[in-house]
């Protein structure tokens, strides 16, 4: 540590906060202050490994080591008059120089000159205050902590102060040195510590460090399923929260009454996770009549805990077989007059409706991909039927079961398997390591629901689709629908299936058809552009994207081809014919191109040009219809690169005889387009070098 | 220390929360789903007149109801319901404290305070804190008032619900809530089980649909023109029937999932009045 450098403690005690909340709460506030330090020119250790671990869930530590007592100081120039007139023509002061040294509480002496885009000036070098560390940092605590973001806060007493929940205490250290803070009512702890011998208290306490934590639940977890001869797995979502439930955690194994495990996976899964966050255990992938529990602190009287736990989820669960029973007396129908009250979105009429434009549009997808028969009878007997488990008890205990209840009871209402699966799919994938349908009939109902919100979505708001704002999680639905079709490699044009949705909304829709399918094209581009990944030379993207409709396999396919050959001599000389007929045509602004005119071809170059294009064309496209891109660039570039070289050396495009001059532009944007409009619009890439 | 039966378990909280200022207050006589219904609850968490009190309040949820057939839900059960403005600090410690004061080990059984949004759409009421559960099973509402009939709070209260039956439960150590102990050996199921059945195929079965959408028309009709008369107290249990007659209906499955948020405004924005009505300046006081 630098002489006089010391570590910075910030301890937030709080009432329980909720669990989701703990880390975000102390990586927001952490930033803050290594924000703030920056601004203000605090030096400090960057290493967040040791300030971004400790929290629980009613203690927040941010901790930042090796912090300098001292703000850097900095020197400020103060800027005064030009040379010409500071000095007369000896080189003496003149009273400006004088009256401006006498200002800054300095001697002429000490001032310097400085060459500015106006000329010389008089400058002062002015050192600036340095303020104590300690002084900043009693100032700017009350404001970090009242700065962290939290999505709900509150009040609790009459200061007006608002946080997550109630804070009790708070702690800040400096070095030894406890910093007196005044925030809210808030009761500060003073001690005379060192910031690190405190954590060594704090450790011995509880295990404050979060990453710790879960690894031992997670440990613990695993144990209890090795002891039960079970599948080593932990619910990581369930881990997570759990981690900021318990502060000390303890674990044992509870079992409960096998005929609960009649009721659906996913059900008994809900019920252990939302009443009393345990974790199943599965055997062989199937679950098993037992639960691991993970409890908070030591001495617990493990015996009598266990047997509570275990009466409680019993009583739960009966509660889920009175709704599964419930629900299974009536027939799962996608036409239920209460699907009709039921609303998807104010503007965006029923489920009901939901339901019959998910048939359409599954049944819209089949023909689209060539798929008849069953399966497509399947996906849309499973689109008619897809939202109507939003009626049942069950769905209504535990919203997150959607589609999977449909599953269920559709199947026990004697609907296909197929039909079945399909629906308990359609919500996939939910996020972005989310798993995909594994059915046809699956994929093709989640790209039809995907599909018909972002529709629905984006053509009920302005129009608008920012970045950070999406409550109705157009990202989601997109990047969701993209990967299902990548995966599948089905091979779709989203330009009429996005018309079809739009459709299907009859006039439900703010924005007029052409202009919202354009925008939830670009939109959906942009999502696949984000789907590429880390591509170079970044235009890349650009380019495969710019050309052709919106086919995402199709996408994804040029842009393998392009990164296959990106390198390579003849795809260099191809993207510089591309280049440079595309830079002719960006230079003929808006004028209207039409066809070229043999009879006005001159020159031999010219004529070179148009013979070769003649011949290849048809090659080269159904080189392009037949995916075979690397052969298709090869010969485009074979074909045109010697010819336009020569054309470009011996033609003048832009000739002042219009007529001549447009059937020149008319040649470039045909040979332009062949490639650039169905490949890649290589015109978008950085400066092209082809070598020799 | 004895198992407590559950008569004995609301002397004990009477107790514990008198030595801590509060009022004991009686039950209200009108059907109501929670203890935040009472006026004891609902008016005077409002301003910023200090008050501490606590009652038992008789809840009804009629979609509860599973013909006592389930060891934890009901349809009819019994709330204790403690409300302190302003808030202590210590509120927390004192509530645990209670749980001592029953007998509860909270050293030998895991106490858990788990996040719990808390917010009445009918009362126009919100607030954050927890459900407490008690080795999973959930004892108690915990709440900071933020919010009581649309109007954000001047003083914040701490409103805590204990669910009597299930610290009985846990306290007597019988998972079902009809072979509670009620007292001197009377079980809860001698006196309630009977009409648990009987409530559960009224509510879900039998209720006549059309008087219920009627009494829903004339409450909500009643309490508004008492609003307007300034006849607070008479007005507000009007919503409240007008509030148990809608869950009446919602049992029945006579509200559809479209019409449901229009019947809870509707009590809404009576009980907002009630709220607007309660804080309003009162000139007959002053000239009395």
């Amino acid at each position: 540590m630098k002489k006089g450098f010391k570590d910075f403690l910030l301890e937030i005690n709080t009432e329980e906060l909720p669990a989701g909340c703990v880390m975000p709460a102390l990586e927001s506030l952490y930033n803050a202050f290594i924000g703030q330090f920056t601004a203000l020119g605090i030096d400090f250790d960057p290493d967040v490994s040791a300030g971004l671990r400790m929290a629980t869930k009613n203690t927040l530590v941010c901790y930042i080591k090796d912090v300098s007592p001292t703000q850097r100081t900095a020197l400020k120039e103060v800027l005064g008059p030009p040379k010409r007139i500071a000095f007369d023509e000896k080189g003496n002061p003149t009273k400006q120089a004088v009256g401006f040294a006498k200002n800054q509480g300095v001697d002429v002496s000490e001032l310097k000159f400085k060459q500015t885009p106006k000329g010389e000036y008089l400058v002062f070098e002015k050192q600036e205050a340095s303020r104590a560390t300690k002084d900043i940092l009693r100032e700017i605590i009350p404001v970090m902590i009242k700065g962290i973001s939290f999505a709900k806060t509150m009040r609790w007493d009459d200061s007006g102060l608002r946080f997550a929940r109630p804070i009790e205490s708070v702690l800040a250290l400096f070095g030894n040195e406890s910093i007196s803070v005044s925030v809210g009512n808030v009761a500060q702890k003073k001690i005379t510590v060192t910031p690190e011998r405190y954590l060594k208290t704090l450790k011995r306490s509880c295990l404050i460090d979060a990453s710790e934590r879960k690894i031992k639940i997670r440990k613990m977890i695993l144990d209890a399923a090795k002891k039960n001869g079970a599948d080593p797995k932990a619910d990581e979502k369930l881990l997570e929260e759990v981690t900021f439930m318990v502060n000390l955690p303890e674990a044992f194994t509870g079992s409960f009454n096998k005929e609960f495990l009649d009721l659906p996976e996913e059900v008994l899964r809900a019920s252990m996770a939302k009443h009393q966050r345990v974790f199943p255990v599965m055997k062989r992938g199937m679950l098993i009549n037992k639960f691991v529990a993970i409890i908070d602190g030591k001495g617990r009287d493990e015996n009598k805990v266990k047997r509570n736990y275990e009466n409680i989820l019993e009583a739960k669960l009966k509660d889920s077989l009175f709704f599964y029973e419930e629900d299974t007396k009536k027939v799962f129908s996608g036409n239920a007059p209460q699907l009709k009250d039921l609303i998807f979105q104010k503007d965006l009429g029923n489920m009901f409706e939901k339901n019959q434009r998910l048939k359409e549009l599954s049944g819209f997808i089949c023909d689209s991909l060539g798929i008849s028969g069953s399966l497509k009878s399947d996906a849309q007997r499973a689109g008619e039927l897809s939202k109507s488990d939003l009626l049942t008890h069950m769905v209504g205990e535990f919203p997150s079961l959607q589609g999977i209840m449909g599953r269920e009871y559709a199947l026990k209402s004697g609907e296909k398997k197929e039909v079945s699966e399909a629906i308990g799919e359609h919500y996939l994938p939910q996020g972005i390591d989310d798993a995909l349908p594994k059915s046809i009939a699956g994929a093709i109902l989640a790209i039809s629901d995907k599909i018909d919100n972002v529709a629905g979505f984006v053509g009920m708001s302005s129009g608008k689709l920012s970045g950070s704002f999406d409550p109705f999680g157009i990202r989601r639905n997109a990047l969701g629908l993209i990967r299902i079709i990548k995966d599948r490699s089905f091979r779709i044009e989203l330009g009429p299936l996005i018309k079809k949705a739009i459709g299907l909304y009859g006039g439900k829709l703010k924005i007029g058809p052409s202009e919202l399918k354009k925008t939830i094209i670009d939109y959906i581009k942009d999502r696949i552009g984000f789907l590429m990944g880390n591509v170079r030379p970044l235009e890349l993207k650009e380019a495969v994207l710019g050309a052709g409709g919106c086919d995402i396999s199709d996408i994804f396919k040029r842009l393998d081809a392009v990164l296959s050959m990106k390198d390579s001599e003849y795809f260099l000389r191809a993207a510089k014919v591309v280049e440079r007929t595309g830079n002719i045509l960006k230079g003929a602004g808006k004028e209207k191109i039409g066809e070229v005119n043999k009879d006005l071809l001159r020159d031999d170059p010219e004529r070179a040009v148009w013979d070769a294009y003649l011949k290849s064309k048809d090659e080269i496209k159904d080189l392009i219809d037949k995916e075979e891109y690397s052969d298709a660039t090869r010969k485009y570039a074979e074909t045109f690169y010697e010819a336009l070289h020569e054309f470009f050396d011996k033609v003048l495009v832009n000739t002042e005889d219009r007529p001549l001059r447009m059937n020149r532009l008319a040649m470039m944007k045909a040979v332009n387009s062949l490639y650039a409009e169905r490949v890649a619009d290589l015109a978008r890439l950085p400066q092209i070098v082809v070598k020799g | 220390m004895k198992k407590l039966s559950f008569v004995e378990v609301v002397a004990r909280l009477n107790e514990f929360w008198a030595r801590q200022g509060c009022i004991i207050m009686q039950p209200l006589d009108t059907e109501v789903g929670a203890g935040t219904f009472h006026p004891a609850t609902f008016f005077k968490s409002l301003g910023h007149e200090p008050w501490r009190a606590a009652y038992v309040q008789p809840s009804r949820r009629p979609t509860d109801g599973r013909y006592a057939d389930n060891p934890l839900r009901m349809q009819f059960y019994y709330q204790y319901q403690v409300l302190v403005k302003p808030t202590p600090s210590n509120i927390k410690k004192l509530y645990l404290e209670s749980l001592k004061y029953l007998g509860i080990d909270t050293k030998t059984h895991e106490v858990r305070f788990v996040e719990d949004d808390w917010e009445s759409p009918t009362l126009g009421a919100s607030g954050l804190g927890w459900e407490v559960w008690l080795d999973s099973l959930e004892i108690t509402q915990f709440t900071y008032f933020q919010q009581i009939g649309g109007k954000e709070l001047d003083k914040i209260s701490c409103e805590i619900t204990y669910g009597l039956e299930r610290i009985c439960m846990f306290i007597q150590n019988r998972f079902n809530v009809f072979d509670l102990e009620w007292q001197d050996g009377l079980k809860y199921g001698d006196i309630y089980r009977q009409q648990e059945i009987e409530y559960s195929k009224y509510n879900f079965d039998e209720a006549n649909i059309d008087m219920y959408l009627k009494m829903f028309e004339s409450f909500e009709q009643e309490a508004a023109n008492l609003i307007n008369k300034g006849l607070l107290y008479p007005a507000y249990s009007f919503v409240l029937r007008a509030s148990h007659a809608f869950n009446v209906l919602d049992a029945r499955g006579a509200v559809s999932q479209g019409e449901r948020p229009r019947y809870i405004g509707r009590i809404r924005s009576l009980s907002k009045r009630c709220a607007e009505l309660y804080l309003a300046p009162k000139p007959d006081k002053e000239e009395a």
